[in-house]
């Protein structure tokens, strides 16, 4: 969303040129976020058991060339698991990880732009929210409104707002007391001008950082929700969880761990060094 | 200024007050939404209505929560901390010494993170871009998209069951010398300090280098200013805002966040008695615990505000 | 055969036990769960193993170290209170029974000296002398009379207030002695006092995070959801304890608690994942697994007063889709029995052998759930953590369901708050049922018309009084045959599937000895602390 913003913004912050060039190291960090994105979207024409079947008499099997990357502790073909917890990984946490910064994100910045009672208001009521422990939370989610998909989502959302949300404030008050916003202000730039054309562009980097690290930690406790009972249902299964069930295997080195703990790796490192290496465009100043 | 900081302490600490007490209600409406009461949870499979009646009715849980609950606010205001439904213990007795524990593990874990952590976000910053920098991002990714329990299991498998170098349990209670404290403290440290560093690292890359971008900075290295010199003078302290945030946002997790370490290694802490009390209903307990978070990220992130605004000469 | 153990996991060896059982007489089985009872391995190295452990002298001293799986703030040394293995570790190493049940499952005295009945309605205790509490207090008539009538208060909290109601008179005669009368004759009544909630407590008591009791340890430490620690009892009225000090905690996670067992801190891993096994075994010498299957299960329910278990053909089907061979195999790891859809397990005297578990026939399945019209459907089916592989087992019936064109909607459910929203309530739902003793228990909690407990809403007057029948007599073998009728109106009448029953699993050091299996559970019925003894 941040991007979209700052692709958008008006043409005299800087002599607009359509087209970015990424170096390698981006390149290659879009390409492994692509290629899982094209997996989630076509897993159930390729996996090759269906999510739920036990093929092996074993578990915790070895690769081999029926079970490319071995079997899970009930005798499930790992690879079919993998293909199909993509669809969940990485839609799942995309969707969170996008909503909870561009809201964090966008409340930052209007807090810290408009001082006062608005900030007060909204920092320590974000505060009090991040208070609230994340189990009971979570349990209170399932109780009052139940279990799906967008429902999770949401509370991925609401459990990371607030962090992004300070983080974004921190950087926008900086921001806030410079000379050009003063000059802005008295220019009578509207608050959403100024947010827009002025704050932003010079919290960007920072701000898709935030959001590479929130995505990572996104990843990660939507297993820990699955557990609570809310979102992915069984037999499916998002990464985080196939590690986490799978984890008697770790003595053994079984590829039922260390196969999803590697496609988690791989798409929270890509996601991160993507942004990382962003084209200056997107990431520069307005200066 | 002084008197600047003094009121505004003061008013921070008003506003922390109030948001403690909106906390409380928060938790309290919470708790009240999940299904079942102590009563029925303690008795699990054995709950017949029968039972469940007179155990609510001796454990007094009849009378409405509300009531309870401000009792509860009343006995607080007078240094009361109340007494646990599930077993009739002082909550104050069940949470003295885990609490303690809590507090050195967080201690010693941020003693050990934020230094390394600050020291890897500022260097890679300084050569950013350089491959320096791409390990110390890819490594940092990397060890915090390994799930906490991972590490922890990997640690224990390989220092405490293959070496036998380190105790696979950590007892706090049992620490007689500074060679047990160490190696109680080894593994959950290291695994806690992979899991909140990787946050301080990336953010204060990203401060440093926002800030080396502007054109106060970019002026310096014109005139002709070394290059740690204009990182120490005038970057960082700008930067210095969003990077206190950052590692209070991250030290926050020390308090109730650590359920997993606590779990893996046995080491008594609160996060664990706070998920106990959720799961009895505990209200007493769960409110104490909440309080005790509620205050611990107050404070934490209190302080991150007044280090930003002091930092910052235009914010005074 | 060398004496170590190799492949413990391929189920060949409870396959060749089980064929064992299912051939021997009773008589001969009993036996085999002597032996089967200490299968510290498998097989034919079982006798040779248990040999080796009586053989053994016992060694005085030493702290034992023990973590179980489970424990919270509600940890409690109330023994009406106790729910957790936890609790009943700790309650049988503060306080001890009138009876226990010895590893063939026969009631044996313990604080008692006789019971005695001539119509197993009115009974007679006569305790044994000499018997202190912890605090210097004698055993005398008042403290049973106490311990036992407690359960009926509703402000206690029982879990077993259910069982004792039956108890409706007390009477101290003497000191000695006490007369309990009940409702009904139940000629259970001295197994029934083996239970763990029946521990003997001082009269009055009020608070028991004390731990006053009379048994081998004096409690030292005792901080709920962290640990327990007792000191050997000096006065202990029996000999033992072996151990100076014993100290039990839980471990919840399934990989740490071996790993801690692995790395020297503690001696013995109650209850480990099968899936762990070939972990311990890879380890050597050092340690050993300690088999039990003492009759607890996890069972699928359909409630017959409701869509879809209210057609009759909807709950055949299920029972023709459930792949027992698979659930055993796959989910349990081998470490089970298949089951026969009634809870009298193997280990239990009345269990009937003729009953046979119903074979796994997809096409008769489809036939039924046509008949159901329940193809097409998505039916769904609660299953949650709370409930021992209730997970994997619902993706072994899910996935077979698939097959034949059924959709089970398969919904996983917090663990929290399980027993109280969804257990009983749920249309098709997961059961988790601990071992109990006698027929008669498992019938009158779980099938019984009345039963608190009754799973599938099972409602029978026949089997009610067939009940009420056996309970009163005292001919073993007239209610051998009741029970074994019982036993197979409950298969084919309600609507509980018991796939399997599983068996558990401690792994311990090789240093600590005297560990056997015990029909109430594992960890020796959970009271291993007094009997066990750890080696120099």
């Amino acid at each position: 969303m941040t991007m979209t913003h700052s692709e958008t913004k008006s043409a005299r912050l800087s002599g607009t040129r359509i087209g970015y060039r990424f170096n390698i190291v981006g390149m290659v960090g879009l390409s492994i976020i692509l290629f899982w994105a094209l997996v989630a979207i076509f897993a159930p024409l390729i996996i090759p058991y269906p999510v739920g079947e036990i093929a092996d008499l074993d578990y915790f099997g070895p690769m081999s060339p029926d079970f490319w990357l071995g079997s899970d502790y009930l005798g499930r073909d790992m690879l079919s698991r993998i293909l199909m917890g993509a669809r969940y990984t990485v839609g799942i946490s995309l969707a969170a990880v996008t909503i909870a910064c561009f809201s964090g994100v966008v409340l930052g910045m209007i807090a810290a732009v408009a001082g006062g009672w608005l900030d007060t208001l909204l920092s320590r009521f974000l505060d009090a929210l991040n208070s609230i422990p994340s189990k009971l939370f979570g349990l209170v989610v399932v109780a009052a409104v139940g279990s799906s998909i967008p429902v999770l989502i949401l509370t991925l959302s609401v459990i990371y707002i607030p962090g992004a949300y300070r983080f974004a404030r921190a950087l926008a008050v900086n921001i806030n007391a410079m000379d050009f916003i003063t000059v802005a202000r008295i220019r009578g730039e509207s608050t959403l001008y100024l947010i827009r054309s002025e704050i932003l562009p010079n919290i960007v980097g920072p701000v898709l950082a935030d959001l590479g690290i929130r995505f990572v930690f996104i990843v990660l406790l939507l297993s820990g929700l699955s557990f609570l009972g809310l979102g992915v249902q069984p037999p499916f299964a998002d990464w985080g969880a196939l590690v986490r069930e799978n984890i008697g295997g770790l003595p053994f080195g079984a590829a039922a761990v260390m196969a999803p703990s590697f496609a988690i790796a791989s798409l929270t490192i890509s996601v991160n060094l993507l942004i990382d290496n962003l084209p200056r465009k997107i990431r520069d100043r307005s200066e | 200024m002084n008197n600047r900081v003094l009121s505004l302490v003061l008013s921070r600490l008003l506003i922390a007050l109030i948001t403690l007490v909106i906390v409380s209600f928060a938790v309290f409406f919470a708790t009240t939404l999940l299904p079942g009461d102590t009563a029925s949870i303690l008795l699990g499979q054995a709950a017949t209505p029968e039972a469940v009646e007179g155990l609510r009715k001796a454990m007094h849980l009849d009378e409405p929560a509300i009531f309870r609950f401000l009792r509860w606010i009343v006995g607080l205001m007078q240094g009361d901390l109340g007494t646990s439904y599930a077993n009739e213990m002082p909550v104050a007795d069940l949470i003295g010494g885990r609490f303690v524990n809590t507090l050195q593990l967080a201690g010693v874990t941020a003693l050990f993170s934020v230094p390394i952590a600050l020291t890897l976000g500022i260097t890679s910053a300084m050569l950013r871009g350089s491959l320096y920098d791409r390990i110390v991002t890819v490594l940092t990714i990397g060890v915090i998209s390994v799930p906490e329990f991972m590490i922890a299991t990997s640690a224990v498998l390989i220092f405490a069951v293959y070496l036998k170098w380190l105790p696979a349990l950590s007892f706090a209670n049992e620490v007689t010398s500074l060679a047990d404290l160490l190696r109680i403290y080894a593994m959950p440290v290291i695994t806690l300090t992979f899991v909140i560093s990787a946050q301080m690292i990336r953010m204060t890359r990203a401060a440093v280098i926002e800030t080396l971008n502007t054109p106060y900075v970019e002026m310096a290295l014109l005139k002709g200013a070394s290059r740690p010199r204009m990182v120490f003078r005038h970057a960082l302290p700008n930067a210095l805002g969003p990077i206190v945030n950052a590692v209070a946002l991250s030290l926050s997790y020390l308090l109730g966040g650590v359920i997993i370490v606590e779990t893996i290694f046995n080491y008594p802490g609160i996060a664990k008695l706070m998920v106990d009390a959720v799961s009895t209903r505990d209200l007493p307990l769960i409110q104490s615990c909440a309080m005790i978070f509620c205050l611990g990220y107050l404070l934490l992130i209190t302080t991150a505000d007044i280090i930003a605004i002091l930092s910052n000469p235009r914010l005074r | 055969m060398n004496d170590k153990i190799t492949n413990w996991t391929s189920s060949d060896d409870v396959m060749v036990e089980n064929a064992i059982r299912r051939g021997a007489t009773r008589r001969e089985l009993l036996q085999m769960m002597l032996a089967g009872g200490v299968a510290l391995s498998a097989g034919s190295l079982v006798l040779g193993r248990a040999g080796h452990a009586v053989a053994a002298t016992p060694v005085s001293g030493g702290a034992l170290k023990a973590a179980g799986w489970s424990s919270s703030t509600a940890d409690t040394l109330d023994p009406a209170k106790a729910s957790l293995s936890t609790d009943y570790v700790r309650c049988c190493s503060f306080y001890n029974r009138l009876t226990f049940l010895d590893k063939s499952g026969t009631p044996q005295m313990e604080l008692a000296e006789a019971i005695e009945t001539k119509d197993a309605k009115t009974w007679t205790v006569k305790l044994r002398k000499g018997v202190t509490f912890h605090d210097g207090k004698p055993l005398t008539a008042d403290d049973v009379i106490f311990s036992l009538k407690r359960h009926l208060d509703p402000s206690v909290g029982s879990k077993v207030a259910k069982i004792a109601a039956q108890m409706t008179g007390f009477k101290a005669v003497d000191k000695q002695t006490v007369e309990i009368t009940l409702a009904n004759a139940n000629a259970d009544l001295p197994t029934i006092l083996s239970m763990h909630h029946f521990m003997i407590v001082a009269d009055g008591t009020t608070d028991f995070s004390k731990g006053n009791g009379t048994g081998a340890f004096v409690r030292e430490v005792f901080e709920p959801g962290v640990r327990s620690v007792g000191i050997k009892n000096k006065n202990y009225w029996k000999s033992g304890p072996n151990v100076d000090s014993f100290e039990y905690f839980a471990i919840s996670d399934d990989s740490s608690r071996v790993n801690a067992l692995l790395s020297g801190d503690i001696h013995l891993a109650a209850t480990i994942n099968p899936r762990s096994m070939r972990l311990v075994e890879s380890q050597g010498d050092g340690f050993v697994l300690s088999k039990t299957t003492s009759g607890s299960y996890t069972n699928l329910n359909m409630r017959l007063d409701m869509e879809p278990g209210s057609k009759r053909d909807f709950v055949e089907g299920m029972k023709y889709l459930v792949n027992r061979e698979q659930i055993v195999k796959s989910a349990l790891r081998g470490l089970g029995e298949v089951g026969n859809d009634q809870p009298v397990s193997p280990a239990n005297f009345y269990h009937n052998p003729d009953l046979k578990p119903r074979a796994f026939n997809p096409e008769k399945a489809k036939f039924h759930f046509e008949k159901a019209g329940a193809l097409g459907q998505s039916i769904p089916v609660i299953a949650s953590d709370a409930a021992n592989s209730a997970i994997d087992m619902a993706m072994i019936i899910q996935a077979s369901a698939a097959e034949i064109g059924l959709k089970l909607d398969v919904q996983r459910v917090p663990a929290d708050g399980y027993w109280d929203n969804y257990w009983l309530k749920a249309p098709v739902h997961f059961g988790n049922i601990n071992p109990r003793p006698t027929p008669d228990i498992l019938f009158s909690l779980l099938y019984a018309s009345e039963a608190p407990w009754n799973e599938s809403q099972y409602k029978s007057e026949k089997f009610d009084k067939m009940l009420i029948e056996a309970r009163g007599s005292l001919d073993q073998e007239k209610r051998k045959a009741i029970y074994n009728e019982m036993q197979v109106m409950v298969a084919n009448e309600a609507g509980t599937i018991i796939p399997a029953y599983i068996s558990n699993v401690d792994a311990i050091t090789t240093k600590l000895k005297g560990l056997e299996a015990n029909p109430l559970g594992g960890q020796m019925g959970y009271a291993f602390a007094e009997y066990v003894w750890l080696e120099a």
